[in-house]
């Protein structure tokens, strides 16, 4: 009954009202399910992978560079005890779209492997083709969609050169979204063959035999079996990095999933609180006419509930699909480290997920609905109708708000000085939110300030109009706190990112423009934004022989040991980069002189996460595993690089060679003398690659705009999240507004029955909305300012060890208020066209 | 003689083929001979333990050459060449049970080889190797099958030559041929362990050396073989090659040796082979002679043969491709014996596979 008066009525009378709440509670929750879904979906994909490749009970033998197959002699002594399997991972990518599929070389010829490898068939294999002409097993969904039967030749390109290879059989993986399928299986000698890699293995698996314990496995490892650098562990993914790269993904991930979550609370409390608070008079008339604070409390929360409910289901259901735009943004990051696509059927928005969803839309929209309830509840009937007189606040109640807001703001500031937990900048969120806090508690005094504005001199000549407006806010001014507060809150978490994202984009592309000198740049046919595969060791050749040794940079990668965790190890010529310069380096040095150092003093450059990661800095030495026995370099000097979270040494191309076998380069960077065409450099060089090798070259400007590209797809979620916050600022500065405006009806159809004039009236309700849009904006700019700075200084640097440059997004800031401004003028505009529209006579007679 | 039987990976024509006169050299002969496809050393043999409790076993190592040529230049140290595969079985004749496992693995990186110069091959931890003395070690095992055996075997009887001076013919063209080699008896002792009992043993042993290229004539769906030491003090060796039609093929033959070492070589002509009562495998349906009359009568022989163990039919598929039945035998008649019988080809057709 009362649930009907209070919600089902208003409901059906301003169905847009009902729409916009809903909406703006599925927004919320549809982000943060998108980002869960999404970062669940790539690490289930890295995680399950490994597992279902490698199986759950098997030790695996490492080196860094790569295990010498001669190993697999050593450990014959243990074949009793546990299946020996070689396993070789690569990529090859599909030509045309660029897709990376994984390589899975396994040793075809024995009586274990293809028993112990689940979905791959075994009795009716052509050995000959697998074995003697190095065919693959292909998995059912990818032959399905390249239309491929046993006989057929898959293509690929493997080290940048197009290869057929005979499809001996296809495999049905048993899973639907199973890292099978997109992993391609070949004998292992094949596979080395192809991608070049010849005397080495990416491990030696170990699968303990029945009846014998892992433990008992590995106290039966000697060293002579396990000769330095091998070392032994669980199967682990093996990106083009290490361990760390798992946990950086997920927090990565998680990060976006916080932010989201943040908006998206934000977004329903605001949405439903100001429902309770348009509703002020309707509580008031079901409390007058004997409903119990009680009833109209369970009618309140009921209705929140059912909101929390609509809204968390539409999230979910929306949230399910955005995952696999979340997964596009992150997916130069999923890729390295799946080193493969993530399929989309790996997204699943399952019971549990789906629960938290909704759980989420209905707990944060009780939650906002019961402070202004409690507001309405404490207020007598009889004030409820009548509205209410100018009430200033107390000099004692605003000193004690202010004290509030003093001491949120220096816990906030407390808060992000303090060092990372766990590794994560959970304080320093901490901190983020004390600050959106202090906001909201101090909207109060900054309305009763902005109400007293009519009391100072040089507003006195302002105008009736304004002093009228101001006078409103100040007789509705818990209601109007709360307005403010939450365009304020939503301003702060829309100029936060802005800043974030500025800075990041700021730093980033100052970091390109320095470090991006080559002319063109050589690398595998690639998904975009995928940096995956390798080039042939002749594409170099090739290239040397066009532009001449000292113009050519090419960049390898490989895997050392630092401490016990696996970190990439890179190299270029650094008598090249020397002369051209790149990255910057920290304390401003010049990289020219820096990376001239290098190749003096046969030192090693780090970039700044693994500087911060291991606590190494200019002048330490860095000691890592390399096969050769333990690597030592001093550290000449450390770079920025914001290509990737994991920590990474560059050592010269001629040192790095000497300690790893040439698997080929990642990359190639050539360096045109002045005055040459870049294009017609590009030209001559895929004229003489021809189509024994398929390469993307890029010009400078293209590659830079790719970096933005990139940057941009992978901050997509978090600029779409700005301007969700803007959209909220202006839903609540609008519903509030319409709220006041049918309290202060008498008061303004009084001063029509004075003389007031249509416009006049219209004008005193514009300037109401501009109030409240400015009063927020004036928080939300000085508190989104600060959350900003927490983000750009402290957990950007606590997750991802990156410098940025602190950049005041003076367009987003300009963009924000504008489009707040004039949103509130906008969402002022109905209650201004009502106030025009208002028949004096009616409201009065109302009286 | 024996079943290997990986897939042909390469025609034949690039293995040398094996043709008379044969001129070897020991030890270097004993080692394998990678230049033609096929090549096994075949050791089956009964022990006791002190107590009397009776064991046949076979260990097998095959090598099958993948592929002839040089390797392509820039090729794997992994990239097939040879495949080493290997059968241990052990027919626990107390229990009536047969325990067996297999391995395969391409002969690369150390994990499974061949040397040359002396019989030493390996797959995995399973290995034979001849030592000073022509005295042999034997190393298998096999958790899953619950069964390992450590050997030592000592020739006591020449080395023979079977066929035309170790050229053994299998088929009417002139590369149906292998060589083939055999320590007919063999002193036996050392450990077995079976269902996780270790039993100290002593007993007497077979060696089978063979190798080839193409052997098989194309008309040979299989073939009977019999290794046996016989109480009189000869041992004897017989194999009937089957047509499709079940009739042998005229390359059957054998070989008598007499205790001094002289030996008496037998043709198809010598031998007649019947199958008295049959066994059909559980797993497979493929029925096995299980009495057999041989009777050679230039030898003075009529005996039957009857197996010690009915079961022991080898699922190989695995390793070597086939399916085979291998175990201890004994005779009765005019002379009693024990040794070995293997029965190839009732699954399906070994036509092509050799």
């Amino acid at each position: 009954m009362i649930l009907r008066a209070l919600s089902l009525r208003p409901a059906l009378r301003r169905p847009l009202r009902l729409v916009v709440t809903v909406a703006g509670v599925a927004a919320g929750v549809a982000a943060m399910v998108a980002t869960v879904a999404a970062s669940r979906a790539a690490v289930w994909a890295m995680r399950e992978g490994v597992v279902e490749v490698a199986g759950e009970e098997s030790l695996e033998l490492t080196a860094p560079g790569g295990a010498p197959t001669a190993l697999l002699g050593r450990l014959r002594p243990l074949a009793a005890d546990a299946r020996l399997s070689p396993v070789l991972e690569e990529v090859a990518l599909l030509p045309g779209t660029g897709e990376p599929v994984k390589v899975l070389g396994l040793d075809l010829l024995t009586v274990d492997t293809l028993a112990d490898t689940p979905p791959l068939p075994h009795g009716t294999l052509d050995i000959e083709a697998l074995v003697g002409r190095g065919g693959v097993l292909v998995p059912q969904p990818l032959a399905q969609r390249l239309g491929l039967c046993p006989g057929d030749e898959l293509l690929v390109t493997a080290r940048s050169r197009p290869q057929a290879l005979p499809v001996a059989g296809v495999f049905a993986p048993q899973r639907a979204a199973s890292i099978w399928s997109h992993t391609v299986v070949m004998d292992v000698a094949a596979a080395q063959e192809l991608f070049g890699r010849q005397g080495y293995l990416d491990a030696v698996r170990l699968t303990p035999r029945p009846g014998v314990t892992m433990e008992a496995l590995r106290a039966r490892l000697t060293s002579e079996m396990v000769p330095p650098p091998v070392a032994v562990g669980a199967p682990r993914p093996r990106a083009q990095g290490s361990e760390r790269l798992l946990r950086a993904l997920e927090f990565n991930l998680a990060a976006l999933s916080g932010i989201s979550l943040l908006v998206g609370a934000v977004l329903v409390a605001i949405t439903l609180a100001t429902a309770v608070v348009q509703r002020r008079q309707v509580i008031a008339v079901l409390r007058s006419l004997g409903a119990s604070p009680a009833q109209v409390s369970r009618a309140v929360l009921a209705e929140a509930a059912v909101m929390g409910v609509l809204g968390g289901a539409v999230g979910v259901l929306a949230g399910g699909v955005a995952a696999r735009g979340a997964l596009v943004a992150v997916r130069a990051t999923v890729a390295t480290a799946v080193q493969s696509a993530v399929p989309a059927t790996a997204i699943r928005v399952d019971l549990p997920l789906a629960m938290v969803g909704v759980g989420m839309g209905v707990l944060v929209g009780v939650a906002a609905a019961l402070l202004p309830l409690a507001e309405a509840r404490s207020i007598p009937p009889v004030q409820g109708l009548r509205g209410e007189p100018r009430v200033y606040l107390s000099p004692r109640s605003r000193r004690r708000t202010a004290l509030v807001g003093l001491a949120l703001l220096g816990l906030g500031a407390t808060l992000a000085r303090l060092p990372a937990m766990a590794e994560l900048p959970i304080p320093a969120l901490a901190g983020s939110l004390a600050v959106l806090v202090a906001l909201l508690a101090t909207a109060g005094l900054a309305v009763d300030t902005f109400a007293r504005v009519e009391a100072l001199p040089p507003l006195r000549r302002a105008g009736v109009l304004l002093r009228l407006a101001a006078a409103a806010l100040a007789a509705g001014r818990r209601r109007a706190a709360w307005a403010a507060g939450a365009v304020g809150v939503a301003i702060a978490l829309a100029i936060a990112i802005a800043t974030m994202v500025h800075s990041f984009r700021a730093t980033v592309l100052a970091w390109a423009e320095q470090g991006l000198r080559s002319d063109l740049w050589v690398r595998p046919v690639a998904a975009a934004g995928v940096q995956v595969g390798r080039l042939h060791p002749e594409v170099v050749a090739v290239a040397e022989e066009l532009f001449g040794a000292d113009a050519v940079d090419p960049f390898h990668l490989t895997e050392v040991r630092l401490e016990g965790h696996f970190i990439p190890l890179g190299a270029g010529a650094l008598e090249v980069v020397a002369r051209h310069g790149g990255v910057p380096f920290r304390g401003g040095r010049d990289g020219r002189e820096v990376f001239a150092e290098t190749l003096r003093r046969r030192g090693a450059v780090i970039n700044e996460p693994l500087a911060s990661r291991f606590g190494l800095r200019e002048g330490d030495v860095l000691r890592v595993e390399a096969p050769g026995g333990i690597l030592e370099r001093p550290i000449v000097g450390v770079f920025y690089d914001y290509s990737r979270s994991q920590g990474m040494a560059v050592i010269d191309r001629a040192d790095f060679l000497a300690h790893f076998p040439d698997f080929g380069p990642q990359e190639v960077a050539i360096f045109l003398p002045s005055g040459t065409d870049p294009e017609g450099a590009r030209r001559r060089l895929l004229a003489a690659l021809g189509d024994r090798f398929l390469v993307e070259v890029f010009l400078n400007r293209e590659l830079r705009r790719e970096v933005l590209q990139v940057f941009n797809r992978t901050f997509a979620i978090t600029t779409a999240l700005q301007w969700v916050a803007v959209a909220v600022a202006m839903v609540a500065v609008a519903t509030v507004l319409s709220a006041l405006l049918a309290e202060r009806g008498r008061e303004l159809g009084l001063l029509r029955a004075l003389g007031a004039g249509r416009g006049q009236l219209a004008r005193v309700v514009l300037a109401q909305g501009g109030l409240l849009g400015l009063i927020g904006a004036a928080g939300g700019l000085g508190a989104g300012l600060a959350v900003g700075v927490i983000l750009v200084k402290v957990v950007n640097l606590q997750s991802f060890a990156w410098t940025l440059e602190l950049r005041l997004p003076w367009a987003g800031i300009l963009m924000t208020g504008s489009v707040v401004a004039l949103g509130s003028l906008v969402a002022a505009a109905a209650p201004a066209a009502a106030a025009w529209r208002l028949a004096p006579a009616e409201v009065l007679r109302e009286e | 003689m024996a079943a290997l039987l990986l897939a042909a990976m390469t025609a034949a024509e690039v293995w040398r083929t094996v043709t008379a006169p044969l001129t070897l050299t020991f030890p270097a002969d004993h080692g394998a001979h990678p230049e033609h496809r096929t090549e096994w050393w075949y050791v089956t043999g009964l022990v006791e333990t002190p107590v009397g409790r009776r064991f046949g076993y076979q260990l097998t190592f095959f090598r099958q050459g993948l592929n002839p040529g040089p390797p392509p230049p820039g090729a794997s140290e992994l990239h097939p060449r040879h495949a080493i595969a290997a059968h241990l079985a052990v027919a626990d004749l107390a229990a009536g049970q047969l325990r067996h496992a297999q391995r395969l693995r391409r002969a690369a990186a150390g994990l499974a080889g061949f040397t040359m110069g002396d019989l030493h091959v390996w797959v995995e931890e399973w290995e034979m190797r001849r030592h000073q003395g022509d005295a042999l070690t034997l190393l298998a095992g096999d958790r899953a099958a619950d069964v390992s055996l450590d050997l030592r075997l000592v020739p006591t009887r020449p080395l023979v030559w079977h066929g035309d001076g170790g050229v053994s013919r299998k088929g009417p063209e002139p590369g149906n041929a292998s060589a083939y080699l055999t320590w007919t008896r063999l002193a036996t002792a050392g450990t077995l362990t079976v269902g996780g009992r270790t039993f100290p043993v002593t007993g007497t042993s077979w060696l089978d050396h063979e190798w080839g290229s193409t052997q098989l004539g194309a008309d040979v769906v299989g073939w009977d073989w019999l290794g046996v030491r016989l109480a009189d003090g000869r041992d004897l060796m017989v194999y009937r090659l089957r047509r499709a039609d079940g009739s042998a093929s005229p390359h059957s033959a054998g070989t008598v040796v007499h205790p001094d070492g002289s030996i008496l070589a037998l043709g198809a002509d010598d031998l007649q082979l019947a199958p008295l009562s049959h066994w059909r495998s559980p797993r497979t349906g493929a029925a096995y002679p299980s009495r057999l009359r041989l009777r050679i009568p230039r030898a003075g022989l009529d005996v039957t043969v009857t197996p010690l163990l009915l079961d022991a039919e080898i699922d190989a598929r695995p390793s070597t491709g086939v399916i085979y039945w291998e175990g201890p035998v004994a005779l009765s008649g005019t002379v009693s014996g024990e040794g070995y019988m293997e029965l190839t080809g009732y699954a399906s057709s070994l036509t092509g596979r050799f």
